[in-house]
């Protein structure tokens, strides 16, 4: 069969294939299939061959879209998978010597801070002080969009008018400040707005033993630190 | 264009290299298991792409460039959708269900096309799928890829496909018979 024929076939076949082929066109792949037997395993073959087709191009198509949009639970639900699978991001080398440094530091700062809770502790205390202090820290490991970290930061701020917003781009320094309690009675409330994760964490710390949560970024920001706000207060009030 | 997430960000677990990553490849997981399931269960679709994108995350580490992740997160997700459907029907025969074709056509659509389960896309492991979508991504270029896929699966004829891509109307089986050429050169190479 020539190039010329050999297309003809292929055409007339894909229109069989397709269920696009006319009466006429029906009745002459019929005659070219009783004419060249051989011929018959090759329709079979391009009948697989569309088929597989079919089923590449849906997939590669899938793998070009663009929609549907990620609803925001699954994020949740996967961020956790990435949390339990990957951990929390390695520190470099470079980063490693910094944090040695910082510690070096820290150790100075945690002798003051010691020192002042003495003093403090030593200061008559007549009254029971009401409510909680609340320490509030960002952890920002991107640190690119300097304008949105600053309008997320006065936000925090809003939430939390007395108290300053410290701000992180290290997990591990992070992680320090979270388990540093200062000493005495007072219940202190630390929020962690952790904008990688799209999460705000309370935790709590008293005489007793006070919850800690996990507040899911899912609407805005604002509507979480509400209701972040509200734990701590329903948690704290006497 | 999407700036692409970074694979050495995602293998160590960078959170917000994770957030752009999901939002990219959704759609292609997504849409993945939408053309098994769609038919039979529509309400497994987001659960499996949702499994599939878990799957990818495990599976990270063992990836060596950005672009691999969406051929094989679809590729995930269409491996779980089969699964999903032979359980499915699987359990229904467990069930001793003897319910005629009709009454099965009734309530969720056609069976499965016979052999869909053993084609060669189902045949392959999820990375080799991968890989062979890729493949066919880079391969199959303008206006071939439209051509065919208009053709294939939008049952568009020759005429209309002449019309919407400016060709003759005689060249329009020399694209399909190409592109179709294409796709089983790249089948044989994996079945190698």
């Amino acid at each position: 069969m020539n190039s010329m024929n050999d297309q003809n076939f292929f055409d007339l076949a894909m229109k069989a294939i397709a269920r696009q082929a006319s009466d006429a066109e029906r009745a002459e792949l019929d005659a070219l299939l009783t004419g060249h037997p051989e011929l018959k395993a090759e329709f079979d073959r391009l009948q697989v061959d569309v088929r597989t087709a079919k089923e590449t191009l849906a997939l590669v198509n899938a793998t070009k879209a663009t929609e549907p949009e990620l609803p925001a639970y699954v994020r949740g639900r996967l961020q956790t998978k990435v949390r339990q699978a990957l951990g929390r991001p390695k520190v470099s080398d470079e980063r490693e010597r910094e944090l040695k440094m910082i510690w070096n530091w820290r150790w100075i700062l945690g002798l003051a801070t010691c020192a002042a809770a003495v003093v403090l502790l030593l200061y008559p205390v007549r009254t029971r002080p009401s409510g909680a202090m609340i320490q509030v820290a960002m952890l920002d490991t991107v640190g690119t969009v300097r304008g949105s970290e600053t309008s997320e930061a006065e936000i925090l701020k809003q939430e939390w008018k007395s108290s300053s917003i410290q701000s992180f781009d290290s997990p591990a320094l992070l992680g320090n400040w979270e388990t540093n309690w200062p000493k005495g009675s007072k219940v202190i409330a630390k929020v962690v707005y952790d904008r990688a994760a799209g999460e705000v964490r309370v935790s709590l710390h008293g005489t007793v033993k006070l919850p800690r949560r996990t507040f899911v970024v899912e609407r805005d920001l604002p509507t979480t630190l509400q209701e972040a706000n509200a734990f701590i207060q329903e948690h704290t009030k006497h | 264009m999407q700036k692409l997430p970074d694979l050495k960000a995602l293998q160590s677990g960078d959170m917000a290299a994770w957030d752009t990553a999901f939002l990219w490849l959704w759609p292609a997981a997504y849409g993945a298991a939408q053309i098994q399931l769609e038919p039979y269960l529509p309400a497994d679709v987001e659960d499996v792409a949702i499994e599939a994108l878990e799957e990818l995350v495990e599976k990270v580490q063992e990836v060596n460039s950005v672009e691999e992740l969406k051929p094989l997160a679809a590729s995930i997700a269409h491996h779980r959708a089969v699964s999903r459907l032979r359980r499915h029907f699987a359990a229904k025969r467990g069930c001793g269900q003897n319910e005629s074709l009709e009454a099965k056509t009734q309530e969720a659509g056609d069976p499965p096309e016979m052999g869909v389960w053993d084609s060669p896309l189902a045949m392959l492991e999820e990375k080799e799928l991968a890989d062979a979508l890729r493949r066919v991504l880079a391969e199959i270029k303008p206006p071939q890829g439209a051509i065919v896929a208009d053709f294939f699966l939008h049952g568009l004829n020759y005429g209309e496909i002449a019309t919407k891509h400016q060709v003759a109307l005689g060249t329009v089986g020399v694209y399909l018979k190409r592109g179709l050429g294409s796709m089983r050169r790249i089948w044989e190479r994996n079945e190698k």
